[in-house]
Protein backbone atom coordinates (compact mmCIF):
# COMPACT_ATOMS: atom_id res chain seq x y z
CA UNK A 1 0.00 0.00 0.00
CA UNK A 2 1.40 3.56 -0.67
CA UNK A 3 0.24 5.68 1.92
CA UNK A 4 0.78 9.43 1.76
CA UNK A 5 2.21 10.48 4.74
CA UNK A 6 1.59 14.28 4.53
CA UNK A 7 1.03 15.78 8.00
CA UNK A 8 -2.88 15.99 8.98
CA UNK A 9 -4.45 19.80 7.80
CA UNK A 10 -4.67 22.20 10.73
CA UNK A 11 -7.84 21.15 13.22
CA UNK A 12 -9.24 23.67 16.09
CA UNK A 13 -9.00 21.52 19.26
CA UNK A 14 -12.72 22.88 19.29
CA UNK A 15 -13.54 21.21 16.65
CA UNK A 16 -11.98 17.86 17.96
CA UNK A 17 -14.03 18.41 20.92
CA UNK A 18 -16.90 18.89 18.77
CA UNK A 19 -16.86 16.07 16.49
CA UNK A 20 -16.05 13.53 19.26
CA UNK A 21 -19.11 14.43 21.03
CA UNK A 22 -21.53 13.78 17.85
CA UNK A 23 -19.62 10.54 17.36
CA UNK A 24 -19.71 9.63 21.20
CA UNK A 25 -23.75 10.49 20.76
CA UNK A 26 -24.67 9.40 17.49
CA UNK A 27 -23.13 5.79 17.47
CA UNK A 28 -24.94 3.57 20.58
CA UNK A 29 -22.56 0.83 19.91
CA UNK A 30 -21.56 0.92 16.70
CA UNK A 31 -19.00 4.08 17.35
CA UNK A 32 -16.39 3.09 14.67
CA UNK A 33 -18.83 3.96 12.17
CA UNK A 34 -19.73 6.95 12.65
CA UNK A 35 -15.78 7.91 13.66
CA UNK A 36 -15.14 7.04 10.80
CA UNK A 37 -17.79 8.62 8.60
CA UNK A 38 -17.08 11.98 10.32
CA UNK A 39 -13.15 11.76 9.99
CA UNK A 40 -12.68 10.60 6.37
CA UNK A 41 -15.72 10.88 4.76
CA UNK A 42 -16.63 14.47 6.02
CA UNK A 43 -14.17 16.32 7.17
CA UNK A 44 -11.02 13.90 5.27
CA UNK A 45 -8.36 14.40 7.96
CA UNK A 46 -7.75 11.35 6.80
CA UNK A 47 -8.01 8.33 4.62
CA UNK A 48 -9.26 4.99 4.77
CA UNK A 49 -5.52 3.69 5.33
CA UNK A 50 -4.23 5.46 7.84
CA UNK A 51 -7.93 5.01 9.93
CA UNK A 52 -7.43 1.65 9.69
CA UNK A 53 -4.07 2.13 10.55
CA UNK A 54 -5.27 3.85 13.69
CA UNK A 55 -7.93 1.21 14.73
CA UNK A 56 -5.37 -1.67 14.38
CA UNK A 57 -3.15 0.36 17.34
CA UNK A 58 -6.35 0.56 19.44
CA UNK A 59 -7.23 -2.71 18.84
CA UNK A 60 -4.09 -3.84 20.94
CA UNK A 61 -4.73 -1.78 23.35
CA UNK A 62 -6.78 -2.68 26.74
CA UNK A 63 -10.42 -0.63 27.04
CA UNK A 64 -12.91 0.88 25.28
CA UNK A 65 -11.67 0.84 21.53
CA UNK A 66 -13.39 3.64 20.60
CA UNK A 67 -12.01 6.43 22.94
CA UNK A 68 -9.24 4.52 21.79
CA UNK A 69 -10.09 6.22 18.42
CA UNK A 70 -10.96 9.20 19.96
CA UNK A 71 -7.10 9.17 21.78
CA UNK A 72 -5.00 8.31 18.62
CA UNK A 73 -6.78 10.66 16.02
CA UNK A 74 -6.90 13.92 18.50
CA UNK A 75 -3.07 12.52 19.16
CA UNK A 76 -2.30 12.27 15.39
CA UNK A 77 -4.21 15.90 14.38
CA UNK A 78 -2.91 17.63 17.95
CA UNK A 79 -0.94 15.70 19.50
CA UNK A 80 -1.25 15.44 23.21
CA UNK A 81 -3.95 18.65 23.54
CA UNK A 82 -5.80 17.35 20.45
CA UNK A 83 -6.10 13.97 22.78
CA UNK A 84 -7.36 15.27 25.33
CA UNK A 85 -9.52 17.79 23.40
CA UNK A 86 -11.58 14.63 21.40
CA UNK A 87 -11.55 12.39 24.41
CA UNK A 88 -13.46 15.17 26.75
CA UNK A 89 -15.39 15.36 23.95
CA UNK A 90 -16.14 11.85 23.71
CA UNK A 91 -16.79 11.34 27.48
CA UNK A 92 -17.43 14.59 29.54
CA UNK A 93 -21.12 15.67 28.27
CA UNK A 94 -22.78 12.46 27.07
CA UNK A 95 -21.21 10.53 30.12
CA UNK A 96 -23.10 13.51 32.19
CA UNK A 97 -26.25 13.28 30.24
CA UNK A 98 -26.30 9.89 30.56
CA UNK A 99 -25.82 9.60 34.44
CA UNK A 100 -28.37 12.40 35.02
CA UNK A 101 -31.11 10.27 32.81
CA UNK A 102 -29.91 7.33 34.26
CA UNK A 103 -31.15 8.21 37.66
CA UNK A 104 -33.81 9.93 36.51
CA UNK A 105 -34.37 6.41 35.08
CA UNK A 106 -33.86 4.37 38.29
CA UNK A 107 -36.16 6.26 40.14
CA UNK A 108 -39.27 5.45 38.10
CA UNK A 109 -39.71 2.49 36.53
CA UNK A 110 -38.63 1.70 32.40
CA UNK A 111 -40.89 2.55 29.69
CA UNK A 112 -41.11 0.12 26.82
CA UNK A 113 -41.79 2.04 24.47
CA UNK A 114 -38.11 3.25 25.03
CA UNK A 115 -36.78 -0.56 24.95
CA UNK A 116 -38.59 -0.61 21.37
CA UNK A 117 -36.96 2.27 20.21
CA UNK A 118 -33.39 1.11 20.95
CA UNK A 119 -33.54 -2.05 19.51
CA UNK A 120 -34.68 -0.71 16.48
CA UNK A 121 -31.71 1.64 16.39
CA UNK A 122 -29.05 -0.98 17.19
CA UNK A 123 -30.02 -3.07 14.46
CA UNK A 124 -29.54 -0.39 12.98
CA UNK A 125 -26.03 0.67 14.52
CA UNK A 126 -25.05 -3.19 13.93
CA UNK A 127 -25.32 -3.19 10.09
CA UNK A 128 -22.67 0.30 9.76
CA UNK A 129 -20.40 -1.29 11.75
CA UNK A 130 -20.25 -3.76 8.61
CA UNK A 131 -20.09 -2.06 6.36
CA UNK A 132 -17.55 -0.07 7.61
CA UNK A 133 -15.23 -3.16 8.33
CA UNK A 134 -16.23 -3.51 4.99
CA UNK A 135 -15.01 -0.37 3.62
CA UNK A 136 -11.62 -0.48 5.15
CA UNK A 137 -10.99 -3.85 3.81
CA UNK A 138 -11.70 -1.98 0.23
CA UNK A 139 -7.99 -0.82 -0.59
CA UNK A 140 -6.61 -4.67 -0.35
CA UNK A 141 -9.64 -6.29 -2.15
CA UNK A 142 -7.39 -7.25 -4.57
CA UNK A 143 -4.81 -8.51 -2.90
CA UNK A 144 -5.67 -12.63 -1.52
CA UNK A 145 -3.86 -13.11 1.41
CA UNK A 146 -5.26 -9.99 3.07
CA UNK A 147 -8.92 -11.10 1.96
CA UNK A 148 -7.71 -14.96 3.74
CA UNK A 149 -6.34 -12.86 6.74
CA UNK A 150 -9.50 -10.84 7.31
CA UNK A 151 -12.02 -13.68 6.52
CA UNK A 152 -10.30 -15.96 9.38
CA UNK A 153 -10.31 -13.21 12.05
CA UNK A 154 -14.15 -12.49 11.31
CA UNK A 155 -14.70 -16.43 11.57
CA UNK A 156 -12.88 -16.53 14.66
CA UNK A 157 -14.68 -13.66 16.30
CA UNK A 158 -18.09 -13.93 14.51
CA UNK A 159 -18.71 -18.38 14.14
CA UNK A 160 -15.45 -19.27 16.38
CA UNK A 161 -16.61 -17.23 19.16
CA UNK A 162 -13.06 -17.04 20.48
CA UNK A 163 -11.30 -15.08 22.49
CA UNK A 164 -9.99 -11.33 20.57
CA UNK A 165 -6.16 -11.46 22.11
CA UNK A 166 -5.82 -15.02 20.94
CA UNK A 167 -7.23 -14.46 17.69
CA UNK A 168 -4.55 -11.56 17.52
CA UNK A 169 -2.26 -13.37 19.08
CA UNK A 170 -2.08 -16.19 16.63
CA UNK A 171 -3.38 -14.41 13.19
CA UNK A 172 -1.33 -11.14 12.90
CA UNK A 173 2.48 -13.00 12.93
CA UNK A 174 1.21 -14.79 9.78
CA UNK A 175 -0.70 -11.96 8.38
CA UNK A 176 2.46 -9.83 8.76
CA UNK A 177 5.05 -12.72 7.42
CA UNK A 178 1.91 -12.79 4.42
CA UNK A 179 2.25 -9.41 3.74
CA UNK A 180 6.10 -9.35 3.71
CA UNK A 181 6.47 -12.04 1.61
CA UNK A 182 4.08 -10.40 -0.85
CA UNK A 183 6.12 -7.33 -0.48
CA UNK A 184 9.39 -9.07 -1.21
CA UNK A 185 9.40 -9.59 -5.37
CA UNK A 186 8.32 -6.20 -6.04
CA UNK A 187 11.19 -5.17 -4.91
CA UNK B 1 -22.08 2.77 53.23
CA UNK B 2 -20.07 5.54 51.65
CA UNK B 3 -17.01 5.10 52.96
CA UNK B 4 -13.43 6.33 51.56
CA UNK B 5 -12.16 3.08 51.78
CA UNK B 6 -14.81 1.17 49.79
CA UNK B 7 -14.37 4.07 46.92
CA UNK B 8 -10.92 3.60 46.83
CA UNK B 9 -10.84 -0.17 46.64
CA UNK B 10 -13.68 0.06 43.80
CA UNK B 11 -11.53 2.47 42.09
CA UNK B 12 -8.55 0.57 42.17
CA UNK B 13 -9.87 -2.78 40.82
CA UNK B 14 -11.85 -0.79 38.06
CA UNK B 15 -8.39 1.02 37.17
CA UNK B 16 -6.91 -2.76 37.47
CA UNK B 17 -9.71 -4.21 35.52
CA UNK B 18 -9.69 -1.81 32.51
CA UNK B 19 -6.00 -1.83 31.90
CA UNK B 20 -6.04 -5.34 31.15
CA UNK B 21 -9.35 -5.19 29.16
CA UNK B 22 -8.21 -6.33 25.86
CA UNK B 23 -11.36 -6.58 23.14
CA UNK B 24 -12.64 -3.90 25.63
CA UNK B 25 -14.45 -3.54 28.79
CA UNK B 26 -16.98 -5.98 27.98
CA UNK B 27 -14.87 -8.67 28.40
CA UNK B 28 -14.33 -8.29 32.08
CA UNK B 29 -17.47 -7.63 32.81
CA UNK B 30 -18.24 -11.01 34.48
CA UNK B 31 -15.28 -9.71 36.77
CA UNK B 32 -16.89 -6.64 37.85
CA UNK B 33 -19.82 -8.36 38.23
CA UNK B 34 -18.65 -11.00 40.41
CA UNK B 35 -16.67 -8.66 42.80
CA UNK B 36 -19.22 -5.48 42.96
CA UNK B 37 -21.99 -8.60 44.25
CA UNK B 38 -19.18 -10.63 46.04
CA UNK B 39 -18.56 -7.32 48.06
CA UNK B 40 -22.26 -6.99 49.09
CA UNK B 41 -22.28 -3.70 47.07
CA UNK B 42 -24.64 -4.67 44.41
CA UNK B 43 -27.33 -7.02 43.74
CA UNK B 44 -27.60 -9.25 40.64
CA UNK B 45 -30.95 -7.30 40.11
CA UNK B 46 -28.92 -3.76 40.17
CA UNK B 47 -26.31 -5.02 37.60
CA UNK B 48 -28.57 -6.25 35.00
CA UNK B 49 -30.68 -3.05 35.40
CA UNK B 50 -27.52 -1.23 34.86
CA UNK B 51 -25.93 -2.94 32.69
CA UNK B 52 -29.72 -2.78 30.45
CA UNK B 53 -29.68 1.03 30.92
CA UNK B 54 -25.78 1.95 29.77
CA UNK B 55 -26.27 -0.23 27.03
CA UNK B 56 -29.58 1.77 25.70
CA UNK B 57 -27.89 5.17 26.21
CA UNK B 58 -25.41 6.69 23.85
CA UNK B 59 -22.22 7.93 24.34
CA UNK B 60 -19.53 5.86 26.32
CA UNK B 61 -21.33 3.12 27.76
CA UNK B 62 -19.09 1.23 29.83
CA UNK B 63 -18.10 4.13 30.99
CA UNK B 64 -21.43 5.26 32.12
CA UNK B 65 -22.13 1.61 33.83
CA UNK B 66 -18.97 1.82 36.10
CA UNK B 67 -20.69 5.46 37.09
CA UNK B 68 -23.48 3.33 37.98
CA UNK B 69 -22.13 1.21 40.25
CA UNK B 70 -19.70 3.92 42.15
CA UNK B 71 -23.06 5.67 42.60
CA UNK B 72 -24.57 2.66 44.31
CA UNK B 73 -21.48 2.37 46.80
CA UNK B 74 -20.73 5.66 47.27
CA UNK B 75 -22.84 8.06 45.70
CA UNK B 76 -21.84 10.83 43.61
CA UNK B 77 -18.03 10.90 44.55
CA UNK B 78 -18.23 6.79 43.57
CA UNK B 79 -19.57 7.78 40.65
CA UNK B 80 -16.90 10.09 39.57
CA UNK B 81 -14.18 8.01 40.74
CA UNK B 82 -15.57 4.64 39.08
CA UNK B 83 -15.68 6.61 35.52
CA UNK B 84 -12.07 8.24 35.82
CA UNK B 85 -10.21 4.77 36.85
CA UNK B 86 -12.46 3.20 33.74
CA UNK B 87 -11.07 5.09 30.94
CA UNK B 88 -7.95 7.09 32.40
CA UNK B 89 -5.20 4.28 32.12
CA UNK B 90 -6.87 3.04 28.82
CA UNK B 91 -6.16 6.67 27.65
CA UNK B 92 -2.90 6.92 28.62
CA UNK B 93 -2.03 3.55 27.35
CA UNK B 94 -3.90 4.37 24.05
CA UNK B 95 -1.53 7.80 23.63
CA UNK B 96 1.67 5.90 24.86
CA UNK B 97 0.90 3.18 21.91
CA UNK B 98 0.02 5.72 19.23
CA UNK B 99 3.26 8.23 19.96
CA UNK B 100 5.59 5.08 19.93
CA UNK B 101 3.81 3.61 16.28
CA UNK B 102 3.59 7.07 14.97
CA UNK B 103 7.47 7.73 15.63
CA UNK B 104 8.15 4.55 13.16
CA UNK B 105 5.62 5.92 10.58
CA UNK B 106 8.05 5.75 7.36
CA UNK B 107 10.22 2.78 8.91
CA UNK B 108 9.85 -0.26 6.18
CA UNK B 109 9.16 -2.91 8.98
CA UNK B 110 6.37 -0.42 9.55
CA UNK B 111 4.85 -0.32 6.13
CA UNK B 112 4.63 -4.44 5.99
CA UNK B 113 3.16 -4.74 10.05
CA UNK B 114 0.64 -2.36 8.27
CA UNK B 115 -0.30 -4.05 5.41
CA UNK B 116 -0.29 -7.37 7.24
CA UNK B 117 -2.55 -5.43 10.68
CA UNK B 118 -4.85 -3.70 8.50
CA UNK B 119 -7.02 -6.57 6.87
CA UNK B 120 -6.91 -8.12 10.49
CA UNK B 121 -8.54 -4.87 11.69
CA UNK B 122 -11.29 -4.81 9.14
CA UNK B 123 -12.16 -8.22 9.53
CA UNK B 124 -12.61 -7.76 13.35
CA UNK B 125 -14.71 -4.46 13.08
CA UNK B 126 -17.18 -6.86 10.26
CA UNK B 127 -17.11 -9.78 13.17
CA UNK B 128 -18.30 -7.33 15.52
CA UNK B 129 -21.18 -5.70 13.96
CA UNK B 130 -22.08 -9.28 13.20
CA UNK B 131 -21.85 -9.89 16.90
CA UNK B 132 -23.92 -7.15 17.57
CA UNK B 133 -26.26 -7.81 15.03
CA UNK B 134 -26.72 -11.74 16.25
CA UNK B 135 -28.06 -9.85 19.70
CA UNK B 136 -30.52 -7.00 18.07
CA UNK B 137 -31.73 -9.09 15.26
CA UNK B 138 -34.35 -10.70 16.83
CA UNK B 139 -36.80 -10.53 14.21
CA UNK B 140 -36.19 -11.08 10.36
CA UNK B 141 -37.39 -7.12 9.58
CA UNK B 142 -34.77 -6.35 12.65
CA UNK B 143 -32.29 -8.17 10.05
CA UNK B 144 -33.18 -6.54 7.23
CA UNK B 145 -33.04 -2.61 8.72
CA UNK B 146 -28.92 -4.11 9.82
CA UNK B 147 -28.88 -5.26 5.42
CA UNK B 148 -30.26 -1.68 4.73
CA UNK B 149 -28.11 0.26 7.29
CA UNK B 150 -25.03 -1.38 5.76
CA UNK B 151 -26.33 -0.81 1.81
CA UNK B 152 -26.76 2.63 2.96
CA UNK B 153 -23.52 3.01 4.21
CA UNK B 154 -22.08 1.39 1.50
CA UNK B 155 -23.53 2.48 -1.71
CA UNK B 156 -25.31 5.69 -1.08
CA UNK B 157 -24.06 9.05 0.29
CA UNK B 158 -27.38 9.30 2.47
CA UNK B 159 -26.63 9.90 5.89
CA UNK B 160 -27.10 7.72 7.93
CA UNK B 161 -29.10 8.89 10.50
CA UNK B 162 -32.07 8.56 8.55
CA UNK B 163 -31.79 4.73 8.39
CA UNK B 164 -31.42 5.25 12.20
CA UNK B 165 -34.60 7.54 12.57
CA UNK B 166 -36.53 5.08 10.53
CA UNK B 167 -35.10 2.02 12.79
CA UNK B 168 -36.24 4.00 16.01
CA UNK B 169 -39.44 4.83 14.76
CA UNK B 170 -40.21 1.24 13.52
CA UNK B 171 -39.19 -0.10 16.32
CA UNK B 172 -41.06 2.49 18.23
CA UNK B 173 -44.58 0.61 16.58
CA UNK B 174 -43.04 -2.69 17.51
CA UNK B 175 -42.55 -4.16 14.47
CA UNK B 176 -39.13 -5.15 15.04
Amino acid sequence: MTQSTAPPPRVSLGVLFYEFLRVSLLASGGGIAWAHRIAVDRRQWLGDAEFADIVSVCQFMPGPNVIGIAVCLGARMRGLRGAIAATAGFVLIPGTAGFAIGMLWFHHTGVPLFRNVLAGISAAAAGMMIATGLRLLRPYRRRLPALLFASLAFAGIAIGQLPLLLVLLVLTPLSIAAAAIARQPAR
Amino acid sequence: MSDPASVGRLAAHLALLSSISFGGVPTVLPDIHVYVVGNGWLSDRDFADFLAMSQAMPGPNMILMMSFIGWKVAGLSGAIASACATFAPPCAMYFLAYRLWDKFRDAPWQKIARAGLAPLTAGLVVAGGTVMARTADISWPAAAVSAVAAATLLFTRLNPLWVIGGAGLLGAFGIL
